[in-house]
């Protein structure tokens, strides 16, 4: 269990989530990256770039 | 048997692939762009490397340089070098003798609107670089055209002066996806909007579209045209045929599994491993 770092409401992840993964805050719709797993840490996800596609 | 995936986020189709890694009791070495360094001498030990960058800049270059120390990558540096630029995969469709809607280049502001004009309105303006449908502009007059072409060449950075013109299509609402593995078309989906631009990444809806002769053998030598390997054709129903519009080198699948019952992670794994063989 963690907190969403831009509104608090509490996320809990599936038993298989990765470093890195994209996941959406269901109470603020905020698109966060899952940045550590021991302990388990959120931040919000980079905006996308320019680059950025298939 | 060791697999590297080179990325940064990981989406649902990275999670996809993983799963379907794990499936063949291959566990994956993940290589995030962002913590890579490079010094051209230290070879990892990995047997290949499968690309799922979101930055165009970091996978082609990412690519290159795994490929120098001797590491197969999928795909390769040289298809995402040709796909991640609407100018060279013009090119390589042309030197293949693909069909694809009329198109021209020009390099100033000037030269764009002589070159708009020759082909006629409406046109699209697409930067050379860049995907999801974004910074598209589809232009239908003089007025537009300079307008349009004036912001980029003041706003846009540098790249932006490289205009790229593709005769608009009447695509009727839709247009195709097809989804390349080697050799084969192993599935396609229609993107079906009310907005001109059919990306899924802009909401279009994606449904099945059946796989025929005409779709399959553009698709793959399409593919063919860029170098191949795992690829996204996406193409238009003209009425001249079909036209091939653009090509993906890290091709997104999430909604087009369900669709067409294809298990296309699966696909692309198994795909991967033969490699190795």
């Amino acid at each position: 269990m963690s907190e969403c770092p831009v509104c608090g409401a509490d996320i809990s992840l599936a038993s298989d989530t990765v470093v890195g993964e994209l996941l959406e805050c269901t109470d603020c719709g905020s698109e966060l990256e899952v940045t550590g797993l021991k302990p388990l840490t959120l931040a919000e996800a980079p905006e996308s770039e320019e680059d950025w596609g298939e | 048997m060791r697999v590297g995936l080179l990325h940064s986020l990981i989406r649902k189709e990275e999670k996809l692939l993983l799963e379907a890694f794990r499936q063949q009791s291959v566990t994956p070495i993940m290589l995030d762009d962002r913590k890579l360094t490079f010094d051209l001498e230290s070879v990892p030990d990995i047997d290949i490397v499968v690309e799922r960058c979101i930055n165009h800049s970091r996978a082609m270059h990412g690519l290159r340089l795994f490929e120098s120390l001797g590491i197969r990558c999928i795909n390769s540096s040289d298809v995402a070098r040709i796909c991640g630029d609407k100018i060279l995969t013009s090119l390589a469709l042309k030197e293949a003798g693909l069909a694809q809607p009329p198109i021209r280049v020009a390099f100033t502001e000037d030269s764009a609107l002589i070159a708009i004009e020759e082909l006629g309105y409406p046109v699209v303006l697409k930067p050379a670089v860049g995907s999801w449908g974004r910074l598209l502009a589809k232009v239908n007059d003089r007025e537009s055209a300079e307008a349009i072409l004036e912001h980029k060449t003041v706003l846009g950075s540098y790249h932006h002066s490289i205009f790229y013109i593709q005769k608009y299509v009447e695509k009727q609402g839709r247009d195709i996806r097809s989804f390349v593995v080697g050799n084969e078309c192993i599935a396609a989906i229609y993107r079906s909007s009310s907005h001109w631009i059919t990306n899924t990444a802009r909401g279009a809806v994606a449904t099945g579209c059946p796989v025929t002769d005409e779709i399959a053998s553009l698709s793959v030598a399409a593919a063919h045209a860029v170098g191949g390997g795992v690829l996204a054709i996406d193409l238009f129903e003209s009425t001249e045929g079909l036209l091939v519009n653009e090509v993906n080198y890290t091709m997104e699948f999430r909604n087009s599994i369900d669709t067409t019952g294809v298990n296309i992670p699966e696909r692309v794994v198994t795909y991967v491993l033969e490699q190795l063989k």
